[in-house]
């Protein structure tokens, strides 16, 4: 089972946790600077204590666009890693959540993805793979500014915590801009995903932290934890101010979006991220009640273009042929139980 | 190569400009370049390649007359390089990001404004790499042994500052050889 096949705590407002390290070799220059043999030595030496952990090697170097796009697709690259052009490789141990992506922005971005609000478990999980790779690396640091990373704004602890919230209540209540304004004074910034321009098609937002130097990790998690469990139980107020007639009309559009995710013949990806959060928005205020969260989260990464194209015999030509073939795929999905 | 200034003497001072994004080389003698550094158009001696004093520099310029000068808004200091990976600091502004780990020491007063303003502060407090807890926590216990030592000389208990300063040789020593190693 991988992370989006199944559901954490707080499944109702948080998608998904995931916390990365990023973390530079001595004696490289960072990733910009860095030549094709240095890249490729970074790799080699890294594979050793990671083979020897259970990871997988992905050399990106060596892998078709879609391919690459289908691991974008499962968040564990970033879509810069995945159409990089010079040596690059994931690491991957899709069954606990722990990726390590080696010469994207720093040598080794260690990151661990899990369902749910679980950020101090995927802060282990990195911070496990990380102390292993300390082992045998001199990491990039001074007692000043603590890990040197390429970007100065990673510099201290070089992690970044996020945690992917599915708020629909606050975005159609139009709180999303005064929050966004809140958690900047925090050190914390949010980010819509899906969807152009607003980024709010899908009421899913990554929140993040922005500091990383003069905080502790602890003190970032705890942060980040008061701030997710705040954020969800406005959440939460919000849905169920939702009532009477306002209530009727929502819970209309949402049977309708329920009724196009099971039987249109064709569906664009576009159309799936709206779809997608109308009703999962409906299981969370107990309006629809046969598809399940784990179902839906499958779907988020199995009705995307490249992971959908690559899970069929005969590559789909053309658009028309993809949006069909999501409707089967989201049908196929529906109906196992 | 004659000083592109006087065309007189040899240069041997080569710096660029940045203004914009445009650059420029200038290649100039010492005395040339000595008389820009005083009126502050050419503040980095630093990192210009092949300088050399020349104690006639002042009888030079009283012999040819005052400086010529760049335009004051025309020059600025010859861009210091990281030694390690040659980035500069335009390069940094220009990318938002630094060449190599090094570049952190060699930018400091620069990168220090910058991460201030990111971050509120410029001290780490988090995590520490195993290898480097180590140092820092016997570097702490050498000072600690260091202050006991002095201590002791100051309460006069010389046989306890003698059997200090063997420990304090020991950790040093200790510390050589891990180095050599």
């Amino acid at each position: 089972m991988a992370w989006y096949n199944t559901t954490g705590q707080s499944a109702d407002t948080v998608i998904s946790s995931r916390v990365r390290l990023a973390r530079n070799i001595n004696g490289y220059p960072f990733v910009s600077r860095l030549d094709a043999n240095g890249a490729n030595e970074i790799i080699e030496k890294v594979s050793i204590p990671l083979d020897a952990s259970g990871f997988r090697k992905i050399n990106f170097a060596d892998l078709s666009p879609i391919m690459a796009t289908s691991y974008v697709e499962r968040h564990y690259v970033s879509p810069e890693f995945a159409t990089k052009e010079s040596p690059h490789a994931l690491f991957l141990m899709e069954q606990q959540g722990i990726a390590v992506m080696v010469c994207e922005e720093d040598h080794l971005r260690i990151q661990s993805i899990l369902p749910g609000l679980a950020l101090e478990e995927a802060y282990k999980n990195a911070s496990n793979t990380e102390k292993r790779l300390d082992e045998d690396f001199d990491f990039s640091y001074s007692e000043q500014l603590g890990y040197l990373t390429h970007c100065p704004t990673n510099l201290g602890t070089g992690m970044r915590a996020s945690v992917m919230m599915f708020l629909p209540a606050l975005t159609r209540a139009g709180y999303m801009n005064s929050l966004a304004n809140q958690l900047s004074k925090l050190g914390l910034t949010v980010r819509g995903l899906f969807g152009e321009g607003s980024g709010t098609a899908g009421y899913m937002y990554q929140i993040s932290n922005q500091i990383t130097l003069g905080i502790t990790e602890e003190e970032t998690l705890k942060k980040m934890n008061d701030a997710i469990r705040q954020i969800s139980e406005s959440e939460q107020k919000a849905r169920k101010a939702i009532t009477g007639d306002a209530l009727e009309r929502l819970s209309d559009h949402i049977l309708r979006s329920e009724g196009i995710l099971k039987y249109a013949y064709m569906i664009s990806s576009s159309e799936f991220i709206k779809l997608f959060a109308d009703v999962r928005f409906g299981i969370a205020l107990g309006i629809v009640s046969n598809i399940t969260y784990e179902q839906l989260g499958t779907l988020l990464v199995e009705a995307m273009p490249a992971t959908l194209t690559l899970s069929s015999e005969n590559t789909p030509k053309g658009e028309s042929a993809r949006d069909k073939l999501r409707a089967q795929k989201i049908q196929n999905i529906l109906n196992k139980k | 190569m004659l000083c592109e200034k006087c065309k007189k003497r040899t240069a041997t001072v080569f710096y660029n400009e940045n203004i914009n994004g445009k650059t420029r080389a200038y290649s100039l003698c010492g005395e040339c370049a000595a008389k820009l550094r005083e009126k502050g158009d050419l503040q980095d001696i630093t990192s210009m390649i092949g300088t050399f004093a020349d104690p006639f520099s002042e009888l030079h310029d009283n012999l040819f007359g005052g400086f010529f000068g760049l335009p004051t808004q025309m020059s600025v200091p010859a861009e210091k390089k990281c030694g390690t990976c040659g980035c500069s600091y335009s390069d940094i502004a220009r990318d938002g990001r630094v060449g190599c780990a090094e570049c952190y020491t060699v930018f400091s007063n620069e990168l220090s404004r910058m991460i201030q303003s990111v971050h509120g502060t410029t001290t780490h407090t988090g995590k520490i790499p195993a290898r480097h807890r180590a140092q820092q926590e016997r570097a702490r216990k050498l000072e600690n042994l260091k202050k006991s030592m002095k201590d002791a000389i100051t309460n006069e208990d010389f046989e306890r500052a003698a059997a200090l300063r063997d420990e304090i040789r020991q950790m040093e020593s200790e510390g050589t050889k891990k180095e050599e190693e």
